[in-house]
């Protein structure tokens, strides 16, 4: 049987995790794989998501096309809390010697174009990885001991901007090589090449969403922090001050010190922020 | 031990990089052109990166041997620093590395003979002389099995009699040490907080009970040890938590023999502090109140002075005042 999502994970876990793919065929195995439901969006893009949050783009093929729908992806989930997620890129690629449907963790990408190389950070081990060179038409040669795609440079550059780069990664499985060339790609093996991943896949999410989870988890802001912003218009610097106040609040263990301030919020809102800041500076109160 | 080995492309046929890359076979080896490519990007991230960071073997450019920053060391002599290695395995939250790179990844400069060729030069500068940190960027020994820092570079000390080599380590990777003869202006300076602030604090790093046997065989080895009480931080136990400190430590070594101890306020420059409270706003050290002065800042301690006293009052019991100076 397969693995999924549903018999190997807890359904509810949050899983900060953004998939772009290129092709509709690449997303076809991981639909059931992830257990994916279209949304209805007004994006232009098809796109999916499960119950735990893990999103799916299907960008189209290129650097322009994966970069415009990163863009699109990224704006729609942006928000106040400082929360991201984690961005995969998974899809089929060349290589010169590679088996048909082996798979590979970026370590390196290059642009073949501009010559510029990027190194996503290696935090999740048991994937073998590889260099990726990014062409701007499909690869014949397969020159260097590299996958060869058509979008991997362009994704990290627009992800890498929407995430700590350690939660960019890319994933590529090989669907032609020189043996096996890239104009007779057997357009319906792709999904069958991709659910052949799925453990490889499944980790892959799973560790990502970890770690995103992780950084999210120190962006927490307690809940005071938003109710004080909805009560009252506090300009971008006040509301950065607060939400630091909040926080070291939070850190020494003096949450509940903030549970009047809503009150003090209402009618004196210029002197809150001093007196959340001078009052973090003394002693907490003996009860 | 790493998560992957960067390699830059000038490097990759030395000796050095070869012996590592052959070490490490089924790790990703990665080639780059320059280790900046690699090492504190934008959009990278310290904590995360800390879980799991990468080697990365460069070549170190430019100036090598660098003057110690003002108060670092213990007498008048003129003093530097030099750094084979940008990092640390240690995990101490109030260490400034981590405001320093965005990345948590070990650069290591394998061009040891460079090194060696700017040490001579400034030690001949100064007539023979001079004190040599090495362990303001990195933790010296925890990775000599990796690096062989310390059999590279402590033997170059004994042809300068008159110059001194500190090696700053929280580390108990003292074989490399044991198996040579005692070089008499070499010192090994062991970090030191509290039981209380060491747990809560210094992550991955050896309990004090190993760091003491670790200083307790050098010092009967016959080589120089010294103590570095930095920071001094407030226990929840007051002064007794130091009391306790150097009773454990006394206990075992020989106080008489000790090179020198030190202290040192927890400080820092600003820029590298606001970084780090980012990267840890729920760590309860970063949200006190604090203190800026002359571009550095510190925690806000109305009782600083008197507690510094007290443990200063403590430490004598222990130590001559003149083997004690305090780190500006």
């Amino acid at each position: 049987m397969t693995p999924t999502m549903h018999s190997d994970h807890s359904q509810l876990r949050p899983m900060p995790v953004n998939i772009v793919v290129a092709h509709a065929l690449e997303a076809k195995a991981l639909i059931p794989m992830l257990q994916l439901k279209a949304l209805q969006t007004d994006s232009g893009y098809s796109e999916y998501a499960n119950a735990n949050g893990l999103r799916l783009i299907v960008s189209d093929i290129g650097k322009e096309a994966v970069s415009r729908a990163v863009s699109s992806l990224a704006h729609a989930q942006s928000n106040d809390a400082g929360q991201i997620s984690a961005w995969l890129n998974i899809g089929i690629a060349g290589h010169a010697s590679a088996a048909i449907g082996s798979a590979w963790l970026a370590h390196k990408i290059t642009d073949q174009r501009s010559g510029r190389s990027a190194y996503p950070p290696q935090l999740i081990e048991g994937l073998a990885s590889c260099s990726i060179i990014t062409v701007d038409e499909p690869e014949q040669d397969y020159a260097l001991e590299a996958v060869y795609d058509m979008e991997a440079a362009a994704f990290y550059e627009a992800a890498s901007k929407q995430a700590t780069a350690e939660l960019v990664q890319l994933f590529k499985i090989v669907s032609d090589n020189l043996i096996n060339p890239v104009e007779e790609i057997d357009l319906k093996s792709v999904p069958l090449w991709i659910a052949r991943q799925d453990s490889q896949i499944l980790l892959l999410v799973d560790k990502l969403a970890e770690l995103a989870a992780s950084y999210n988890s120190r962006q927490y802001v307690p809940r005071v922090y938003y109710d004080i912003c909805s009560l009252t218009h506090l300009t971008v610097n006040e509301k950065l001050q607060l939400r630091r106040l909040c926080q070291r609040y939070r850190a020494l263990g003096r949450e509940d010190e903030l549970a009047d301030i809503n009150l003090l919020a209402k009618n004196h809102t210029k002197k809150l922020l001093s007196i959340l800041s001078s009052a973090i500076d003394q002693p907490p109160a003996l009860k | 031990m790493f998560s992957a080995i960067y390699i830059e492309e000038e490097v990759l046929e030395s000796d050095r990089a070869q012996r590592l890359l052959d070490r490490f076979p089924h790790l990703p080896h990665v080639v780059c052109d320059r280790y900046g490519e690699v090492f504190n990007r934008k959009s990278q991230d310290f904590r995360l990166q800390k879980k799991s960071p990468a080697l990365i073997l460069a070549k170190k450019y430019g100036n090598k041997v660098l003057p110690a920053p003002d108060g670092y060391g213990y007498n008048e002599s003129r003093s530097y620093y030099f750094s084979h290695m940008l990092n640390c395995v240690y995990d101490c939250r109030y260490c400034f590395l981590q405001g320093m790179y965005s990345s948590a990844n070990y650069v290591l400069f394998v061009n040891y003979e460079d090194f060696e060729t700017a040490l001579d030069e400034k030690i001949r500068l100064n007539n023979g002389g001079g004190v040599y940190y090495s362990g303001y960027d990195c933790d010296s020994l925890a990775l000599e099995p990796v690096s062989h820092f310390c059999k590279q570079f402590v033997p170059l000390f004994l042809k300068y009699p008159d110059a001194e080599l500190e090696i700053r380590t929280k580390s108990t990777q003292i074989r490399c040490l044991l198996e040579q003869e005692p070089v008499s202006n070499c010192v090994i300076a062991m970090s030191f907080t509290p039981a209380d602030i060491a747990a809560r604090l210094e992550h991955k790093v050896p309990s004090i009970e190993k760091r003491i046997e670790a200083l307790y065989k050098l010092q009967q080895s016959g080589w120089k040890v010294a103590i570095r009480f930095e920071p001094l931080l407030k226990s929840d136990a007051g002064v007794a938590a130091y009391e306790e400190l150097f009773t454990q430590l006394f206990s075992k070594l020989d106080a008489q023999k000790l090179h020198s101890v030190s202290s040192g306020l927890f400080r820092m420059p600003i820029d590298f502090y606001k970084r780090i409270a980012k990267l840890y706003p729920d760590d309860e050290l970063y949200a006190q109140a604090t203190q800026i002065e002359k571009g550095m800042i510190s925690l806000k301690n109305d009782e600083e002075s008197s507690q510094l006293a007290a443990m200063e009052r403590l430490l004598f019991k222990h130590i001559s005042v003149q083997q004690y100076y305090r780190c500006a």
